[in-house]
């Protein structure tokens, strides 16, 4: 079936002189009467006149004799190549805190699960612009799945996860095969990780609370304001107005934390958990984000290399 | 129709090579459905605890019914086996956990007898404890309160140095801890599990040397009666559970 032609090229046709049956198909042939007559190149719609599947797609590239470019995705990346790590982090549950004694030192300790943590899909640079490997937390119900996703799980191979989430890594090298599950000994003992996890939710909370405003006096003829937060901005002098970004009572808590350079005092493969020092944010049953340390050399120290305990 | 071989000279070429692109593409993705990682691929990995082989295969089909019945839709997915749950196996991980740090930490069990709540010999809140740590004097007082958790509990005692009060948190499974000693009982139990109000001038029991001193001295004279010594030492008033 022949491709579909502009509206108006019956009417350019009748147009043409038809002088006679020959020479009406012989302009028929000629390309100017069947293409539209809106104009798709030139000078005003940009300078290069090449077909659209010869002309370069972008301009500044490195290939041409100009400088790299310091903005775009390919400088992103270089740009976060240091602080990307080399190898995926892994996704756990907070189930705890308690203390662990460490020579004569006590330590306070987070205990994080990893429950059937596996690789779900690799993302690339070719088609996704980076490398990262996603991986699923937990169990879910296929019932509970909707169709779509059922359909993911099933093109990958693995079952329905709880939660999923995507680790950057450096290079290609950091990637995994999809349906391999990680265990706690993902990590070395004594090593340094950060873990991110959402803060426990305060609900709306006052400045006091807040932003620890100091509040108002209790007494000198203060007439129920005690803990409000008194004026929000300049007068008349100043604008009138309240600068952006003003602290004020609203919503507390539940956002992104992340606690870095927590050392790995004890992994156990057959209770599946991780402990780590100090303490990581959310309340008891938050997913956890573990992953090796960006702002110190996550491979175990010679010295802190204590045994953590068996 | 018939202007088209001339407008595309290429144009059955170009369809018949359309086609094979996409034969290609329909062969990777079906490719990409069905393969597992290879044992090459996982050379550097730990190796997978689920069993590839077995994710392989689906264990079951999940049917979704179509709410007409006149336009049926794709209606099963394969759902595969999830690996072999952790958290089914410990749900508690924090007991196993304080469990074998207990373990670590006090291999005879005396620390923990000493303050379990099924032993009727145990320390209890308003006993006069001695802590006997690895550094300084060993440290008497009052025991106000009994902090419970796991690996990490806790001991309050409270006395007074040179008249003025002191108050000392002990970790009972500390390694620093050498010894806790109970140096008085009190007579009647205590009715509270957090014994503050003996902060109060009016309930403080203010200084308990001269508790210890008594206990000290019944120590030393069945320690200088050379048959009963040994016995008289795990015997005594307060020596049960030390160490």
């Amino acid at each position: 079936m022949a491709p579909r032609l502009p509206a108006g090229w019956a009417a350019s046709l009748s147009s043409l002189p038809s002088t006679n049956v020959l020479t009406t198909r012989v302009l028929l042939t000629e390309r100017h009467a069947l293409l539209p007559r809106t104009a798709k190149r030139g000078v005003k719609y940009g300078w290069s006149t090449l077909p659209s599947r010869q002309r370069p797609a972008r301009f500044n590239q490195v290939n041409s004799g100009l400088p790299a470019p310091t903005a775009g995705p390919a400088a992103a990346l270089k740009r976060k190549e240091a602080t990307t790590p080399l190898r995926t982090g892994v996704l756990a549950t907070k189930k705890g805190v308690s203390a662990m004694f460490i020579g004569g030192l006590r330590t306070a300790c987070t205990i994080l699960q990893m429950e059937q943590v596996e690789v779900v899909a690799a993302k690339t640079r070719a088609k996704n612009g980076y490398w990262a490997v996603q991986l699923g937390l937990g169990h879910k119900n296929a019932g509970n799945v909707t169709a779509p996703l059922l359909g993911y799980y099933e093109a990958k191979g693995v079952a329905p996860k709880r939660h999923l989430s995507e680790f950057k890594v450096r290079t290609e090298e950091g990637l995994l095969p999809v349906g391999v599950q990680l265990q706690p000994d993902w990590f070395k003992l004594g090593q340094f990780v950060d873990a991110r996890s959402n803060s426990r939710g305060m609900g709306f909370a006052g400045g006091m609370k807040r932003h620890n405003f100091a509040g108002q006096g209790a007494s000198h003829g203060n007439s129920k304001n005690h803990r409000t937060i008194g004026t929000t901005g300049p007068s008349q002098g100043g604008g009138s107005r309240v600068h952006p970004g003003k602290k004020m009572p609203g919503r507390m808590g539940n956002e992104r934390v992340t606690v870095q350079n927590l050392r790995v005092l004890k992994v156990d493969n057959e209770m599946g958990i991780v402990v780590v020092s100090g303490h990581v944010a959310g309340p008891k049953g938050c997913v956890v984000k573990i992953s090796d340390a960006i702002k110190k050399d996550p491979r175990p120290r010679p010295s802190s290399t204590r045994p953590g305990g068996s | 129709m018939m202007l088209q071989p001339v407008r595309r000279p290429l144009g059955p070429l170009k369809s018949l090579l359309r086609r094979n692109r996409q034969a290609q593409q329909f062969v990777a993705r079906s490719m990409a459905t069905e393969t597992t990682p290879t044992e090459t691929a996982a050379s550097s990995i730990p190796p997978p605890i689920s069993t590839l082989a077995a994710a392989k295969k689906p264990t079951k089909f999940h049917v979704i019914p179509s709410k007409t019945p006149g336009k049926p839709i794709r209606t099963a997915f394969a759902v595969y086996a999830p690996p072999p749950s952790a958290r089914a196996a410990h749900p508690n991980p924090l007991i196993s956990y304080h469990a074998q740090q207990i373990r670590r930490l006090d291999r005879t069990g005396a620390r923990t007898a000493l303050f379990s709540k099924k032993n009727p010999d145990a320390a209890k809140p308003g006993d006069v404890l001695q802590v006997t740590t690895n550094r300084g004097e060993p440290f008497a007082g009052v025991c106000l309160s009994i902090k419970r958790a796991g690996v990490d509990t806790a001991i309050l005692l409270r006395n007074h140095l040179t008249k003025v009060g002191v108050e000392m948190w002990y970790k009972i499974y500390s390694p620093n801890v050498l010894g806790i000693e109970i140096i008085w009982r009190r007579p009647k139990r205590a009715r509270r599990a957090r014994l503050y109000f003996m902060r109060k001038p009016r309930h403080d029991m203010g200084n308990v040397e001269h508790l210890v001193e008594a206990w000290r001295r019944s120590r030393n004279v069945f320690s200088s009666n050379k048959g009963r010594g040994t016995q008289g030492k795990g015997k005594g008033k307060g020596g049960k559970g030390s160490k």
